[in-house]
């Protein structure tokens, strides 16, 4: 394979990477402390790209100001539909794939109504309008300040979400959380407000990985949707409790998707359409042979229950 | 505007009919053998692309011509000799549909006996529905991406109706629903005596507690991949109709949100009442008719608001309300029927009379 192919891939890998993180982290945190396999986490992803297409449009073009309100609007609607469907949902006893259908049809609720909204206000596949500057350009090795933002700040913020759950009091209780609810509330944790705190914490880094999309491609109603299941794919490899395992998987899944991809095209023909069967094939292949993730390859005891 | 009632009623019959199907398959499955299969559109996508390989390459053979291919440049020939055939041989027509069912529900059946082994081996119960969601939407990609199949991209247009060669499309419809309705109705009643057989308790209580019921020395295995067979079999009923009522094959119809029309169908009428999924079924078909016929009469008035958009914000809502307030769905499960109560009250034999 020409290297010049090779390196612009594994940066494309590499900055996807980095997004399927910070996407995945949130869903094993949700799958965890909510005990919820949360496909809506797709449309707080959206939200969070819609609000910077906005706001980038309409009131500042500061990657700061961009970036923080894009979390907020992240948070604050994984809190609502916490507060307005999940938790009175919950209270229901639903089983499993109920509350699986629950957060499908509030996927759906909140994708439609981006689909009219971008609809009334032509909002269709604009970009987030921060100017793109090249800052490297070495033969063929292109460093723009996109790529310059979206690794560092994605890596930044599951830094500081790992740290929050293996440092912080909020953190050890979340962990209670995860491995005994009834335990926890029997401990008078209060449950209700760390579960409150976990949608915060699960919408804000969606939010801001939507943001960081929109970056990377165009803003469309259909971008949460598309990256949950190669996301999916990475909380699974990561066995779905593990942070270190979920960034890893993150990674191979975004390499796999990339350069695996392109190296299949370039040696066997492989057309670039079969590209999105991929991360399918990867959650198939590892639910079947490996259900444990990969954490089995690393330490076992690395969990977020510990 | 006026509408043709007599059409609408037709074609919404025929609509109903075919997603009936669907919904008692997905009801057989979930309702009442508790197995949440995300991926049904998979299995209605097997009859649909069954259909496009017998309609394209048996039929001609067996009118007695030669086998276009059907993409690329001979798109055009094969597709006149499709409407020739199906227009002047109605004996080749027939023929054809009734091995393309037979073919379809057989090798949709085989894939969902096989599929189901795999919940075996899964850890989470919510796992196999993330492989079948999973799952079809990998067919669907390599569908999509093979041309020999339904020709990628393009798709396979001109499938005709069984009844084409009528040559009155108001009487050949009406015929075709017959056969939809007929076919329907057959299998809603093998459901129902499937639902009250032996079977159907061991499906009933494989659904409450797997482990009880393996206890029992019941093999959970085999009924699970049995009862995928049957649903299976009859999605794919379904997807050959479906293809042959709109007269054209894309891979874009059978994604998730077919199967997510589904769920609403069976979540709406009732898990485990197979009345309840008719009733589904029935509800959804007519919203969507209607918001069909909404999105005309708005687009005719210019007002620019798509409609399948608020469909969907709808169906949304419906499903959470449904959750929320019934989750047991308008028809509940009926109790299940057997003749204790009759032994109670007859009259014991073996007391002697004082």
């Amino acid at each position: 394979m020409p290297p010049a192919l090779l390196i612009t891939s594994l940066l494309h890998s590499l900055q996807v990477g980095s997004l399927y993180a910070l996407m995945a982290l949130g869903i094993t945190l949700t799958m965890r402390v909510i005990r919820l396999p949360n496909f809506a986490h797709a449309e707080f992803v959206t939200t969070g790209a819609f609000t910077a297409l906005v706001v980038s449009h309409f009131l500042s073009r500061s990657p700061a100001v961009i970036l923080v309100s894009a979390t907020i609007a992240g948070a604050v609607v994984a809190l609502l539909s916490h507060l307005l469907v999940f938790r009175p949902m919950s209270r229901r006893k639903l089983s499993t794939y109920a509350m699986l259908l629950v957060s499908f049809a509030v996927g759906l609720i909140l994708r439609y109504i981006l689909f009219v909204l971008s609809d009334s206000y032509q909002l269709f596949d604009k970009r987030i309008q921060i100017p793109m500057q090249i800052l490297v350009r070495e033969s063929f090795i292109v460093l723009t300040n996109f790529t310059l933002t979206i690794v560092p700040v994605s890596i930044a913020c599951v830094m500081a979400l790992a740290l929050l759950l293996a440092r912080t009091a909020l953190g050890r209780e979340m962990r209670a959380l995860a491995s005994n609810p009834e335990l926890a509330h029997i401990l008078g944790m209060r449950v209700e407000r760390i579960r409150s705190l976990t949608w915060l914490l699960t919408g804000a880094t969606a939010g801001l990985a939507g943001a960081l999309w929109g970056l990377y491609t165009f803003v469309n109603p259909l971008l949460g949707w598309l990256a949950i299941l190669p996301v999916f794919a990475a909380a699974i490899l990561g066995g779905l409790s593990s942070f270190t395992g979920t960034i890893l998987g993150a990674y191979l899944v975004a390499f796999c998707e990339n350069t695996l991809m392109q190296a299949l095209n370039h040696y066997t023909g492989l057309t670039f359409s079969f590209k999105a069967a991929i991360p399918f094939v990867i959650i198939i292949l590892v639910l079947l042979l490996r259900p444990q993730g990969l954490t089995g390859f690393l330490r076992q005891n690395r969990n977020i229950e510990r | 505007m006026n509408i043709d009632l007599g059409a609408t009623l037709v074609a919404l019959l025929t609509f109903f009919g075919i997603a009936a199907l669907m919904a008692l398959s997905l009801n057989l499955e979930y309702g009442t053998a508790g197995v949440p299969n995300f991926g049904q559109a998979v299995f209605v996508s097997i009859g649909a692309y069954t259909t496009a390989i017998t309609y394209t390459r048996l039929l001609p053979l067996l009118a007695g011509k030669e086998v276009i291919w059907p993409c690329g440049p001979t798109l055009g020939p094969a597709l006149q000799l499709r409407t020739e055939i199906m227009t002047s041989n109605p004996g080749a027509g027939f023929i054809n549909l009734a091995i393309t069912l037979v073919i379809a529900a057989s090798v949709s059946g085989f894939v969902g006996y096989h599929v189901s082994r795999i919940a075996l081996r899964l850890q989470q119960e919510w796992f196999l529905a993330l492989v079948l969601l999973v799952g079809g939407e990998t067919v669907r990609i390599f569908v999509r991406s093979y041309e020999p199949v339904i020709c990628a991209n393009n798709g396979i247009s001109g499938v005709a109706q069984p009844f084409a060669w009528l040559g009155n499309p108001q009487q050949s419809s009406i015929l075709f629903m017959v056969l939809v309705l007929v076919v329907t109705l057959l299998t809603w009643s093998y459901c129902e005596r499937l639902v009250r057989s032996p079977f159907g308790r061991l499906l009933r209580a494989l659904r409450e507690n797997a482990a009880v019921t393996r206890s029992l020395g019941k093999n959970v295995a085999l009924a699970r991949a049995r009862v995928m067979l049957v649903g299976s079999a009859v999605a794919a009923v379904a997807g050959v109709f479906f293809v042959l009522n709109t007269g054209y094959i894309s891979s874009n119809d059978y994604v998730v949100t077919l199967t997510l029309d589904m769920w609403m169908m069976v979540v709406l009428g009732g898990l485990g009442n197979n009345r309840g999924a008719l009733l589904g079924a029935l509800v959804i078909t007519v919203l969507d008719r209607l918001t069909a016929i909404a999105t005309i009469q708005m687009n005719m008035s210019a007002i620019d608001l798509e409609f399948n958009y608020v469909r969907y914000i709808l169906y949304g809502i419906i499903l959470l309300l449904m959750l929320r307030y019934r989750p047991q769905g308008i028809l509940p499960e009926p109790a299940a029927a057997t003749n204790a109560p009759d032994l109670l009250t007859e009259p014991d034999p073996y007391v002697a009379d004082s």
